[in-house]
């Protein structure tokens, strides 16, 4: 049990983290989902008491993690952003440095890290020296490390980022695991990755809470009723034709050198894939291409702030008044996402999994 | 303290760092002992010893660099940090590693004074005495190693400050025979240090008035003590710079005299510094 009230942090002038709260239950996989810089390793930071919290408290399993922090400290394995090995050592010779760190009895230590080994998959390199590992093979000593001792609580900061798409996979696959014995809290920047992962959601920006909620509850709502068109068509006629069907919400056409590309968004909890089909049918449109399309992270913070998360999963709706007065077009928002870096990334990622 | 010590022992034999230290100390302290002892039929062993004490500038940097500047480049610090370890057991783990080291290189060159034995009746215990204050000096040294390499993430920037603090200490000796003495420079001295003291005291605290407050009332009592007494700041700031002379304290040892005031000063200088270490981990991590 993970308990966290009003955490903020600020360096200088700049509030990193600003007012967090919640908690997350035994068994529970969390997912800490917002944008590079949200503030997401921030708080991972203040919550495995690496830096402390400029206010609020971080309570674990009922110790408090700048009260009693090696009481606290013993309750949970971290995996930071870059994983914290030593580039000189064996594999096996760093686990047993963190087993001595941790105080794993001597006794248990052989067949711990031989468990551990096996479930994170590096018994094969386990007498290689670590700086000569792929990055994806030091993720997993990482991992290994964050498990040493088997705290209660993980906490993995991007435990994906850096992967390749096969190696992303695997890596999902194994903290769906470590899932079923641990609580484990997980941050990453792809909405695809926490939805595959995790239980439950909480979606930062700017060191707040924009929502937060289950999987289902969110991903049911904001996730799949996109979907991109590739038509052979006049750009008016299908202005025309679409922008008379009911169910859709809004409606964007761009004009292709060989076709016309059109993204519809669909009411909340609708289908349209059928009735944009029959459409197509009945005007003549030939359909060269129809695929859903996954909200990136900056459409959703736009979705809820104009309303169409069910208000239950909105935890501060304060947040939600205040960024809805800038308002930003459909459009605007496509172009942005093309630009930023991060979303290219995780547009590539996305393709990989596919 | 002991996971970091034995991991910190093993890196520096896994790394160069170890071997590099052991093979420069006993070749460099070889040479002095081929000079002073063996080509001059001289049996005083403590010469060889205080001839070679220069070869701390390069060999502590050696030892300390890598220290805490590489745990922050590499990010392991986050490993260190976020384990069930105080700061305290961190630091002081490092800190008996390194004079482990420090010491095996002491313990090697050992076999010197026995060569000379073969030759002659040797003074043991005075060579004892002054092997027990070259290792105590080490010890003071690598400590301030350890705080430089705690205020930066580079090693070379940690090696190169690290050279430059403990050459300071070891010159500070010539620079205080420079200082003026009279009673009036050394107020204007103290005062300058109470200043210095209140603006540290107001940057941490972001208060102004009672910094400054207390930075008046002991301008006033430094003002006060001088007209009443001017003979008391005679030659203050030579007294001053001389607290920090580390290699004045080593010549008692080298006389033969077995100092306790000397051995404290040695001990309570190491213990400064780690204390000053664990400070800046922790500032760092709560500003």
């Amino acid at each position: 049990m993970i308990e966290i009230k009003n955490l903020t942090k600020k360096f200088g002038r700049i509030t990193a983290v600003d007012n967090l709260s919640f908690s997350v239950n035994d068994g529970e996989i969390v997912g800490f989902l917002g944008p590079n810089g949200a503030g997401k390793s921030t708080t991972m930071n203040m919550m495995t008491g690496f830096i402390s919290s400029t206010e609020g408290t971080v309570i674990i399993d009922g110790y408090d993690i700048l009260e009693e922090p090696e009481k606290a400290k013993r309750r949970i394995g971290y995996l930071p952003e870059t994983p914290p090995v030593y580039g000189d050592m064996t594999v096996t010779e760093y686990l047993e440095f963190v087993c001595d760190l941790k105080k794993v009895k001597k006794s248990e230590r052989g067949t711990m890290i031989g468990d551990i080994l096996d479930s994170v998959r590096l018994s094969d390199v386990k007498n290689r020296i670590i700086k000569n590992l792929s990055k994806g093979y030091r993720q997993r000593v990482g991992l290994a490390q964050a498990l040493i001792g088997y705290p209660g609580t993980l906490i993995l900061d991007e435990p994906t980022v850096g992967l390749d798409p096969g190696q992303v996979l695997e890596m999902r696959e194994v903290i769906r695991e470590l899932g079923k014995k641990h609580t484990v809290i997980l941050s990453s920047h792809i909405l695809q990755e926490v939805s595959a992962v995790c239980d439950r959601i909480i979606i930062i920006n700017n060191g707040r809470i924009v929502t937060s909620g289950s999987t289902e509850g969110l991903s049911d709502k904001i996730v799949g009723n996109r979907v991109m068109l590739q038509l052979k068509a006049s750009a008016s006629e299908a202005q025309k034709a679409f922008g008379g069907l009911e169910c859709i919400r809004s409606l964007t056409v761009t004009k292709k050198s060989d076709c016309l590309e059109l993204v519809a968004e669909g009411r909340e909890g609708e289908d349209i894939r059928e009735s944009l089909s029959r459409l197509c049918m009945e005007k003549g449109f030939v359909i060269l291409l129809m695929k859903p399309v996954d909200m990136s992270l900056e459409d959703i913070f736009i979705s809820v702030i104009n309303g169409s998360v069910d208000e239950a999963l909105i935890n501060e709706s304060e947040e939600t008044a205040e960024t809805a007065e800038s308002e930003t077009t459909e459009s605007e928002t496509a172009e942005e996402v093309s630009e930023d870096g991060a979303d290219t990334e995780e547009a590539y990622e996305d393709d990989g999994n596919i | 303290m002991t996971a970091i010590y034995k991991k910190e022992i093993r890196t520096y034999f896994n790394t160069l760092a170890g071997y590099i230290f052991l093979g420069f100390f006993v070749a460099i302290t070889g040479i002095y002992f081929m000079i002073n002892n063996m080509n001059t039929g001289d049996l005083n062993y403590a010469s060889t010893l205080a001839g070679s004490l220069m070869l701390f500038w390069i060999l502590i940097p050696v030892l300390t660099m890598r220290l805490f500047a590489e745990e922050s480049r590499q990010k392991t610090d986050q490993l260190l940090f976020t384990s069930p370890v105080s700061v305290w057991g961190i630091v002081l783990g490092k800190f008996f590693a390194a004079a482990t080291l420090f010491l095996t290189g002491v313990i090697i060159t050992g076999i010197f004074p026995f060569i000379l034995s073969r030759f002659g009746s040797i003074a043991a215990a005075r060579t004892m005495n002054v092997m027990f204050g070259y290792v105590i000096l080490g010890c003071a040294l690598i400590a301030v190693g350890i705080f430089i390499s705690a205020l930066t993430d580079n090693q070379i920037v940690a090696a190169v400050a690290t050279f430059a603090a403990l050459f300071m200490l070891f010159m500070i000796d010539g620079f205080t025979a420079q200082m003026p003495v009279s009673a009036a420079s050394s107020l204007v001295f103290v005062l300058i240090l109470i200043v210095i003291g209140a603006l540290i005291l107001a940057g941490e605290t972001k208060r102004i008035v009672l910094p400054g407050a207390a930075a008046i009332a002991a301008g006033a009592a430094a003002v006060v003590v001088y007209k009443l007494n001017p003979s008391a700041y005679d030659g203050l700031i030579s007294r001053f710079f001389g607290w920090f002379s580390m290699i004045s304290r080593f010549e008692n040892f080298y006389a033969g005299v077995f100092s306790l005031a000397d051995t404290v000063y040695y001990i309570s200088f190491a213990f400064v510094f780690v204390y000053l270490t664990v400070n800046v981990i922790e500032k760092r991590r709560w500003s």
